[in-house]
């Protein structure tokens, strides 16, 4: 016990790991709901709990609890949409969102920001296509390899670490890694997106 | 890939999953670079709102933990601190109990003293006293004077 309590997260280990976690935790929210309120109600949803529950854990101990905690949040987010019935207009989003990948320019030209100023028009827009076209795959992915895949490759969780956050068997993780890895592949070369 | 002649071990099939896989989450990456200022502000509000809620739970967990070694502290003043006085602390525990079944044991055997002093003392009074003539008409009676002794 006393060995535990040296590392302890402070409250600036909590704050840089939230910090350094809350985007991608946005991103992963948003590609399950699609919906950018729903999604940043389950990251702080996600963040309170971590903070109330978890605060005497290691600081190692963070990232792996944190991302059960998220995928946890986001279940629960649509049981309860479940529960209001409201789960047959996100399937109609889905196969509306997932068309053939037709782009709004309008959009496109909103996600910029002043950091690719030095990049010509047709760059940026090519750029930010591709950013669109790989999100657009990612959020059709079923759910499960969706999670092991981003997990693994963004979280860089390894093996292990993604099934307990997963709660499955390693086995099925390296088998959902596989699928998504085969149907983006397949999906952005359709699009002829070369990585 | 594009060969399909070309025969690929399962490591090395790994090896170029997850190098896909990393490409993948660096484009991801730099999208969340690009995220709207309000949802970052919104991000932030969450982070501080989950930070104080951090700071509520550890102040009630030292609270919990002062207290505890504020009733340790006046249990090892009352029986005199030091490493015995967990071993204090059992005897002290032991001796109410011990008092107590041996309260019991006392009363029951003050109480059976008693009641045999009573019986003893109205026995005594009834072989001295007299036997009153009305007690030969009593069936009862009679039947016991009938009885055989030992």
């Amino acid at each position: 016990m006393t060995e535990g309590h040296s590392l302890l997260a402070s409250e600036k280990e909590l704050s840089d790991f939230l910090k350094n976690v809350e985007k991608r935790a946005f991103k992963r929210a948003l590609y399950a709901v699609r919906d950018d309120e729903a999604a940043l109600d389950i990251v702080q949803d996600a963040m309170i709990r971590l903070a109330e529950k978890y605060v005497d854990r290691p600081v190692a101990e963070l990232p792996l609890i944190f991302q059960r905690i998220l995928s946890n949040a986001t279940m629960d987010w649509f049981r309860r949409q479940k529960v209001r019935g409201a789960i047959m207009k996100n399937f109609s989003d889905f196969e509306s969102a997932g068309e053939d990948g037709d782009f709004d320019i309008l959009e496109t030209l909103e996600a910029q920001d002043g950091s690719t100023a030095s990049e010509s028009a047709a760059e940026q827009v090519s750029r930010a296509q591709i950013l669109l076209a790989i999100e657009g795959q990612i959020e059709q992915l079923p759910g499960r390899q969706r999670e092991a895949f981003l997990l693994r490759y963004w979280e860089e969780l390894d093996v292990a670490e993604t099934a307990a956050a997963m709660g499955c068997s390693e086995g099925s993780v390296k088998t959902h890694c596989s699928r998504a890895v085969h149907a983006l592949a397949k999906a952005l070369k359709a699009k002829g997106i070369e990585l | 890939m594009r060969n399909q002649n070309i025969i690929i071990s399962p490591g090395g099939l790994e090896a170029i999953q997850a190098r896909f896989g990393l490409r993948v989450a660096a484009h991801l990456s730099e999208s969340t670079r690009e995220l709207p200022h309000d949802v970052s502000e919104r991000l932030k509000a969450s982070r501080e709102l989950a930070l104080e809620r951090a700071r509520l739970a550890r102040r009630a967990v030292a609270a919990t933990s002062t207290q505890t070694q504020s009733n340790g502290g006046t249990a090892t003043m009352i029986f005199g601190g030091g490493s015995g006085s967990d071993w204090w602390f059992k005897l002290a525990s032991i001796v109410p109990i011990a008092a107590l079944v041996a309260g019991f044991f006392f009363i029951e055997h003050a109480h059976t003293r008693e009641q045999i002093a009573a019986a003893a003392e109205i026995d005594a009074a009834l072989l001295a006293d007299d036997v009153p003539p009305a007690a030969y008409s009593d069936p009862g009676f009679v039947e016991f004077l009938k009885t055989p002794r030992d």
